[in-house]
């Protein structure tokens, strides 16, 4: 219960077959084609990939408006399985946009097959460490409390006080 | 403070469970003091102390009228990581809206090619443009 409220779940299901949609995440000129935000582009000299478990994936997103903007990403991958798992550390560094400092984000894309030939996507991204404190206690701890007072915000749930 | 900074005095104002009760009175009205103390079974000040770990965090603040120095629920902060939320949100929604195009470019170039491959000799080439 606490392990899902400080993560994105995103399932997606693409009319591709799996090898490919798997390709369009570590092929590095399948990949400057599609990863966002609308407007960034991803200088292809800049992009690096080595997809193994220990290795990494490298890019650089350059803002179309204000080409100041150069968000350093890099991926350390903990888990590869080919066709079927990518998941690793997504540092995130640089001069990034909306005042947002840089920050470590955990990212899990898993690969499945799906009825004619398409592939469906289940991608988790973890809420960076910084945002519960340093151990990984403090952050189960601290999305939990998170989670209350969200609910107070909302206004859904002025009556969750103790329960743990 | 800082983003980060801010974020960690959120988080450790929220631990504590009289806080967060404090804050969930809050969140229905603004209320003084002994208003926030009578539900509680612990002493005005130290109610009052707990006040102050609120308002170093911003999740509160507190007027300065006359006697009756009533607190209010700041939400800024904890939005602030339900903004982050929404916006890799967003960002999986747009990129994957990409990919979806991107895929299907890739795989009709594929058909086409193979179409073409398969038909060498044949006059049918308009059949096989998009």
């Amino acid at each position: 219960m606490q392990e899902e409220s400080r993560k994105i779940d995103i399932s997606r299901v693409l009319d591709a077959p799996r090898s490919l949609v798997y390709q369009a995440f570590t092929d590095p000129d399948h990949f400057v084609a599609w990863w966002g935000p609308i407007g960034n582009s991803l200088p292809r000299d800049e992009v690096e990939f080595d997809v193994r478990p220990g290795g990494h994936q490298r890019w650089t997103e350059v803002s179309a408006s204000d080409p100041d903007i150069r968000v350093h990403v890099r991926v350390d991958l903990t888990e590869v399985v080919d066709g079927e798992v990518i998941d690793g550390l997504m540092r995130v560094a640089g001069h990034l946009p909306g005042g947002f400092e840089p920050f470590d984000t955990r990212v899990r894309v898993e690969f499945f097959d799906e009825e004619v030939g398409r592939t469906r996507l289940e991608i988790r991204q973890w809420l960076p460490g910084h945002l519960a404190g340093p151990s990984e206690g403090g952050w189960r701890q601290g999305f939990a409390k998170l989670d209350a007072a969200l609910a107070i915000i909302r206004g859904g749930a002025t009556d969750n006080r103790e329960r743990e | 403070m800082t983003g980060t900074d801010q974020l960690s005095a959120v988080f450790s104002a929220l631990a504590d469970p009289t806080r967060r009760a404090i804050l969930a009175d809050l969140a229905e009205r603004d209320a003084t003091v002994t208003e926030l103390t009578a539900p509680l079974s612990i002493s005005m000040p130290a109610v009052s102390r707990h006040l102050k770990v609120l308002q170093h965090a911003t999740l509160i603040s507190r007027s300065r009228s006359g006697k009756w120095r009533a607190s209010h629920l700041e939400a800024a902060p904890l939005r602030e990581a339900a903004d982050w939320i929404e916006r890799y949100r967003k960002f999986w929604d747009t990129s994957l809206t990409r990919l979806d195009a991107h895929l299907a470019a890739v795989q009709a170039a594929e058909r086409a090619a193979n179409a073409t491959a398969g038909t060498v000799g044949m006059s049918t080439t308009s059949d096989q443009e998009r």
